[in-house]
């Protein structure tokens, strides 16, 4: 009977789903009241909250909340604003950075530790810890960190790196207490203690993690009482949390996850400008990718609409044309449109035939579970030049693991990091990452090289540096080493109780600051 | 009895051995490298060789085997390389979830199913009979994904009556824990609530066909006390044999369900571990369930021993 009377009620939901909406609160947003506990869902798993032992956004995020950096972009990353450093110069030959701290910057209270004051020697205990001890080097190149005085530290760079400020704002280099990290030792990723606007309560394992406001943060006081960042894996169960309920925001939404939100008109869907940019890259060590001609009539034969269209038929993507996204400084709109191509069948197959394939030839495109559907337009898209493309689909151990020891003859992926074009266009087509994911065809260009070394050595000011993008884009535009697919939005849902709430382009999740404090509305 | 547990128990270290041995080929075999998969895709490939060492994963596979196996022999399923935490830390913060859950959807399936079940085989031929076959077919064929979801569409999304997903924490109180268990154990419940369901009904109509029960019957004892003393207490055998499968399934195969109900339990562990390439807690984890899942056999052994004195395991005794 039971089982007869699940039917009835699944029948029953289905219906009620077709015909109506949901009944979740809503109110109007108005003056910022404080309290309440906001939940966001986080769509991967956390496993450590040490900046030298973090390896995901999810857990950078959550960090966010708990410490601070030097530095900071600000909310929709178009500049550094600063952070526990009020101020900083840069000496005349870019090799040197001193900031000036904040004085009223205190620790939150730890197991090892009463709360005590931030201090230069804590910047530089920190620093020094993720320059030796990171896995992922999130720092480099430094010579040598000195403090001045208690509130003024100087870092001496190897080399003038014009990206070092981006570099700093990344989690991995946020400020530590020592006491606290030694006093935890390994499992002081599980009790992070910082100088953030929430403090660290709670770890659920596989579950959440919840943070309470702190009450002595040097910026304004947060409006909530607590943040709490739930770990919900599949796409549809995040939408279904946010619309029954369970959380306020919902993250990283995908597929048709994106639709079930835009249905609701309880809930508020966001889709901004994101840092995230995807591309079909090619072998250029072995295989008929290594010719220009053949890349040039692949770029050719590529309805790139098309692929969006199926494969972002929920939205969430625009249809890309340089290899930074739009949400980077370097991005230049004159020559993403001198790069883009309309789709001439018989041109590429001319081109083709010219490079020695007349008809065509036999191939494999590596792509991860998610993007079989691009995948798939795309093989399709080949066949009328007469390129057979077989689809491997593997999982992202695998993916990584074949691309970066140049064993893909096509791969797609996307890449996304800070908003500074280094991040971008050094990872990606410099020859010195060849054996990286990054650069995983073992793309390799040396006047490309020279211009990419040249934009973070000579200068710090961006007009400049994005001049020199601007030359290197053209260089890797004529090249093409990838066919430029979407750039990706940062695609999320809220309740209509949150307000001040954004994620940044990078997909960085601020809570509260000195630029930004999320409220509830009763 | 004794004896024959201690053999059981001895029996268990080749079983661990081999168990250990194919998990360690298996995971070996897989391509993707775990320190590339741990730094993601930004990271240098000087960083990636760095992390290997670190992780003891350019040692040769025989040398990785050879330090995995002494550390299984002092009792240590080794550390984590995502985590950072040793592998039994994390198994037993996990397990006890994942022993809520298949306890619950087993209770569930076990109060549903073996009524069902008796009164099928009872009433052979009439439209229950009928009825609960029926269910119980869709109740394998449904899958479990599509039904957490339809369920969660309809109790949380759509009515608000349950939360969607999660575990209630120590703090959160009774009905929250309740409320949070429903929907994931009633969607875990109904692959076991089939099967028992089928073998009730099976066991039943056989035993229910032997003489003593007719003799029973022609004795004047009531229906009731015909089918539960003498029917149902004979047919638990079998019961207990699929119950015995279905637990120890249930306790390494609930992934699914965790998953759709962020359910913080060793399916989920297991998972990530398998995309983290986290080898190690691979390895214990399928350890653990191992030893679980012989453990649970040898509990289903000595039941049937309380269930049927007849049953004898005294090899020295002929029958």
């Amino acid at each position: 009977m039971l089982k007869k009377f699940f039917a009835l009620i699944i029948v029953a939901c289905l219906l009620a789903l077709t015909a109506c909406g949901t009944n979740t609160t809503s109110s109007g947003s108005g003056k910022a009241v404080d309290g309440g506990t906001l939940k966001i869902g986080l769509s991967s798993n956390i496993a450590s909250l040490d900046p030298i032992g973090y390896t995901s956004t999810y857990e950078s995020n959550v960090m966010r909340s708990i410490f601070d950096t030097l530095v900071k972009y600000n909310n929709d990353n178009s500049k550094i604003v600063p952070s526990l450093a009020k101020s900083w110069t840069i000496s005349k030959d870019n090799k040197s950075y001193t900031f000036n701290l904040r004085t009223n910057v205190y620790f939150q209270k730890g197991k090892f530790q009463k709360g005590r004051k931030m201090t230069a020697s804590d910047v530089k205990y920190s620093l020094e810890r993720s320059l030796n001890q990171s896995a992922m080097h999130r720092i480099r190149d430094i010579k040598k960190i000195t403090v001045i005085n208690n509130h003024q530290v100087k870092i001496d760079l190897d080399t003038p790196y014009a990206a070092f400020l981006p570099m700093l704002t990344d989690m991995g280099n946020a400020i530590v207490p020592k006491e606290e990290v030694k006093g935890w030792g390994d499992k002081f990723g599980m009790h992070p203690v910082g100088t953030g606007a929430f403090t660290f309560k709670k770890w659920v394992a596989d579950s959440y993690v919840l943070v309470d406001r702190n009450s002595k943060y040097w910026g304004p006081k947060p409006h909530l009482d607590a943040v709490k960042f739930a770990i919900i894996g599949d796409p549809n169960t995040m939408s279904n949390s946010l619309a029954s309920g369970d959380i306020d925001v919902a993250t990283n939404l995908q597929g048709p996850s994106i639709l079930t939100i835009k249905k609701n008109k309880n809930l508020n869907f966001v889709s901004d400008q994101g840092l995230q940019v995807s591309y079909l890259s090619f072998n250029f060590k072995s295989g008929p990718t290594k010719k220009l001609k053949v890349r040039q009539a692949i770029k050719l034969a590529m309805d790139k609409e098309d692929l969006l269209k199926g494969s972002f038929k929920y939205g969430g993507a625009k249809v890309a044309d340089l290899p930074l996204p739009r949400a980077s400084w370097g991005y230049d709109q004159k020559l993403a449109d001198q790069n883009k191509t309309t789709v001439d069948v018989k041109k590429a197959k001319k081109l083709l035939k010219e490079a020695g394939y007349p008809n065509g030839f036999n191939t494999n495109v590596y792509v991860v579970p998610a993007r079989v559907p691009i995948a798939t337009i795309f093989q399709s898209q080949m066949k009328k030049i007469g390129i057979n493309v077989s689809i491997k689909t593997v999982e992202w151990g695998t993916f990584s693991d074949t691309v970066s020891k140049a064993k893909a003859p096509m791969y797609i992926m996307s890449w996304s990091w800070y908003p500074d074009p280094d991040f971008f266009l050094y990872q990606m087509f410099d020859s010195k990452q060849i054996g990286s994911l990054g650069n995983g065809g073992g793309y390799q260009n040396k006047q490309l090289d020279q211009l990419l070394t040249k934009a973070t050595a000579d200068t710090t000011d961006q007009a400049k540096r994005k001049a020199i993008y601007g030359q290197a884009l053209e260089i890797i535009n004529k090249d093409i080493p990838h066919v430029n697919l979407f750039d990706q939005d940062v695609v999320y849902g809220t309740s209509k109780k949150v307000h001040g709430f954004t994620i940044s382009p990078d997909s960085s999740i601020t809570i509260a600051s000195d630029q930004t404090n999320a409220w509830l509305s009763k | 009895m004794l004896k024959f547990i201690i053999k059981r128990l001895i029996n268990l270290i080749p079983t661990l051995f081999i168990v250990a041995a194919i998990v360690f080929i298996i995971t070996r075999m897989i391509p993707g490298d775990p320190a590339s998969v741990l730094l993601g895709p930004q990271a240098s490939a000087s960083d990636v060789h760095r992390l290997r060492e670190q992780l003891g994963l350019n040692d040769s596979v025989f040398v990785q085997f050879i330090k995995y196996l002494n550390d299984l022999i002092h009792f240590n399923l080794g550390q984590s390389f995502a985590y950072k935490q040793p592998v039994l830390t994390l198994i037993l913060e996990r397990f006890p979830n994942t022993l809520i859950l298949t306890f619950c959807a087993f209770f569930i399936a076990l109060l549903v199913s073996i009524p069902a079940g008796v009164i099928a085989a009872t009433r052979k031929g009439s439209w229950m009979d009928y009825l609960f076959t029926v269910t119980s077919l869709f109740g394998i064929s449904i899958p479990v994904f599509w039904l957490g979801l339809m369920l969660v569409l309809l109790f949380s999304v759509t009515l608000g009556w349950l939360p969607a997903t999660g575990m209630a924490s120590s703090g959160d109180g009774a009905l929250a824990f309740i409320t949070h268990l429903i929907l994931p154990s009633v969607t875990l419940s109904t692959i076991p609530m089939a099967n028992f369901s089928r073998i009730t009904r099976a066991s039943m109509l056989e035993v229910m066909n032997q003489d003593y029960i007719t003799a029973a019957k022609a004795k004047g004892v009531s229906h009731f006390f015909v089918v539960m003393k003498h029917g149902f207490k004979n047919a638990l055998t079998p019961i207990l044999t699929v119950a015995g499968m279905e637990v120890s399934s249930l306790l390494g195969g609930a992934v699914l369900t965790e998953t759709i109900f962020s359910w913080p339990g060793m399916g989920q562990l297991i998972v990530e571990a398998i995309n983290k390439r986290d080898y190690i807690v691979v390895q214990g984890s399928v350890i653990f369930l191992a030893v679980l899942y012989v453990l649970i056999n040898l509990a289903v052994d000595i039941l049937y021993k309380v269930v049927n004195p007849k049953i004898s395991y005294d090899t020295k005794g002929g029958k």
